[in-house]
């Protein structure tokens, strides 16, 4: 097996960012505990939010890609980093799933943008919400919005390595339990969207005694309609109901 | 000297329970104290100082007391370390530790029971092993059960019968607690005179076990299973509560206080010398859990749910001991209430 050692050159980093808060960058950049050690392994040679200097052109060893495609450019733009990039990962929601952008997805663009802005700008090229997947192969995902450092991290280390990254599959029940919270959802019945969201967080919200929205976005293996029976139990509106599961994945239930 | 001391003749005594408590807290020297702290079925074994901070008169735990403190839910095994040399494996150091549990039900003691044939059994785990060893066990005989207690019908509850593989029984008998010794190293370490029970003491015991195994609510058919398990693996009721129901979310299996399962992965940091081996709770009911090169052996939902029910209910030949100790914790904790005793007797018609 080769991988990157001492001696060789650092991979080449470039972190794109398309529709979105911007929040996986910032939580690229502020990578608390290893901030360090990631300068001294990777060369990062684009990312705006940090440096505005490097080009964009590559080649890179790692593309790392936020946000959802929104705008015809944007697709041009993902072309050109893709056909540049070894490997390329979407990184946060808004790329792998729509996320927020992707809210208005049952909504013809004309009342959005009526909605959103008071005059008509006729330079806007606004799209219906993409991820990244549509449009060029992806070798893998970030999920979270943003993304914890664990799995950004061994989404680079992977790199380094040549191997498949480990990230979890399972719910975020799983991490649940493992911190000991008392189940939000049981005892006390908050519509936590956990058992059907894909793990990463370290149970964030939960342990904060909130319910799980699913910012990481529904699990592979999820059981939606069985967890919308027990929201029915509890009370919940078809209409708020709809609401929980479309709000980061609002592609897949608007289609 | 006074002569006879009858207590160290029979280890079974009758002590106020404050001057309990005060032995207890005595004990804090040496041990972390845990018990459990809150109310109902949402209690929670944690560190305490004293016993004022427990309520012994709790019903039931989400995580069970055995398995959190003796087999972590996340751990590192091996720590990896990379330089130019080579790579070097270092372990952690044993845990040394020393801890009490105070107040584990009979299901509790007898779930780590189990534990100790997976962990104690082929194979010895040295973390298990060391908390093991340095885990002072003092059980308590139930007063309430739980509408979705089956302990009765396993054999493991709601008194403990039990003589050996934990420290010591308590029963509360009003304002006495009766104390049994049932180790050694609680012969040495309690040291509380009290009074010797007699006949009346022991009948109040029975009198008081008759009427709470009276109050059981669930009753199913716990002998039998294994024929049609094996005759019929295929179903409907299975297929069905799977998939109008089971979120394959796990918390069943996270809250078994006898599943053991656990998946072990490394971590490489971003200097690339350093490598944590972690163990980690895992479970069956997660697709991945089967995922193998080449493909996945339970990829049905179905299929996970059924390698549950019949790990808890049949199995028995793999530890000789049944999967479930009836704590009904499983059933408690699924968001949909999916309950295995229903589904065994669903299989039995
Ligand atoms: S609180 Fe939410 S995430 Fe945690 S175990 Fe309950 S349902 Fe799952
Ligand atoms: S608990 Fe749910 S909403 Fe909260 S951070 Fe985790 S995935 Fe996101
Ligand atoms: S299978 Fe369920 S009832 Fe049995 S020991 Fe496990 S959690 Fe308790
Ligand atoms: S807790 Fe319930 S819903 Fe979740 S995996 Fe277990 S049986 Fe299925």
């Amino acid at each position: 097996m080769r991988f990157f050692s001492p001696g060789d050159r650092k991979p080449r980093v470039g972190f794109f960012k398309f529709s979105c808060c911007t929040g996986c960058g910032f939580q690229l950049a502020y990578f608390q505990k290893s901030l360090e050690d990631t300068l001294k392994s990777f060369d990062f040679t684009f990312f705006r939010l940090a440096s505005s200097s490097g080009t964009p052109e590559g080649p890179f060893d790692l593309a790392l890609v936020e946000g959802a495609v929104t705008e015809p450019y944007q697709i041009i733009e993902l072309k050109k980093i893709r056909a540049n990039s070894a490997v390329l990962y979407a990184v946060g929601s808004c790329a792998i799933t729509g996320g927020i952008p992707a809210i208005k997805a049952g909504v013809p663009e004309m009342e959005v943008q009526n909605k959103a802005y008071r005059t008509k700008l006729y330079g806007l090229t606004s799209l219906r919400p993409s991820v990244l997947g549509d449009y060029v192969e992806i070798d893998g995902s970030v999920r979270g919005c943003p993304p914890g450092e664990r799995d950004l991290q061994e989404a680079m280390v992977s790199v380094l390595f040549h191997r498949k990254p480990e990230f979890a599959g399972y719910s975020v029940c799983v991490e649940c339990k493992i911190k000991g919270n008392i189940c939000v959802l049981v005892a006390e019945g908050l519509p936590c969207m956990g058992p059907v969201t894909n793990a990463g967080c370290g149970a964030l919200c939960p342990s904060y005694h909130r319910a799980c929205y699913s910012c990481f976005g529904l699990m592979g293996q999820a059981n939606t309609a069985a967890l919308k029976g027990k929201f029915r139990k509890l009370g919940l509106t078809e209409d708020e109901i709809e609401r929980r599961f479309s709000l980061f994945d609002a592609l897949e239930t608007k289609k | 000297m006074t002569g006879e001391n009858v207590f160290q003749k029979n280890y079974e005594v009758l002590i106020c329970k404050e001057l309990f408590a005060g032995w207890v807290e005595g004990l804090r020297d040496d041990f972390k104290l845990i018990g459990p702290v809150g109310d109902g079925v949402n209690a929670e074994f944690r560190e305490i100082a004293s016993l004022k901070e427990a309520n012994l008169d709790y019903q039931s735990t989400m995580l069970p007391p055995g398995k959190a403190y003796l087999f972590k839910p996340l751990e590192e095994i091996v720590l990896f370390n990379a330089g130019p040399g080579g790579v070097a494996a270092e372990e952690p150091p044993i845990p040394v530790q020393k801890q009490v549990l105070i107040g584990v039900h009979a299901c509790d003691t007898h779930a780590v029971f189990y534990l100790d044939k997976v962990f104690l059994g082929a194979f010895t785990d040295p973390f298990y092993k060391a908390r093991r060893e340095n885990t002072f066990i003092i059980s308590l005989n139930c007063k309430t059960v739980t509408d979705l207690c089956f302990c009765h019908l396993i054999g493991t509850g709601p008194y403990l019968k039990a003589q050996s593989g934990y420290d010591m029984l308590l029963t509360d008998m009003g304002g006495e607690f009766l104390v049994e010794l049932k180790s050694e190293r609680s012969k040495n370490l309690f040291n509380v005179k009290g009074r010797p029970p007699e006949a009346g003491d022991w009948q109040k015991k029975d009198e008081m076990e008759t009427r709470l195994l009276k109050s059981f609510k669930k009753d199913f058919k716990a002998d039998g299973l294994r024929q049609v398990f094996l005759s019929r693996p295929g179903h409907p009721v299975l297929k069905e509560t799977a998939e109008e129901r089971c979120l394959s979310c796990a918390n069943c299996v996270m809250v078994c206080p006898t599943c053991f399962c656990h998946d072990v992965y490394d971590e490489t940091d971003l200097s690339l010398t350093r490598i944590k081996r972690m163990r980690r709770w895992d479970a069956c009911q997660d697709y991945f859990f089967a995922q193998v090169h080449g493909g996945n052996f339970r990829s049905e939902r179905q299929a996970r749910l059924r390698q549950f029910v019949f790990h808890k209910l049949d199995y028995e030949g793999q530890f000789g001991l049944k999967g479930t100790v009836g704590c009904g914790r499983c059933i408690r904790w699924c968001p949909t209430g999916i309950d295995l005793t229903e589904i065994a007797e669903e299989m039995m018609k």
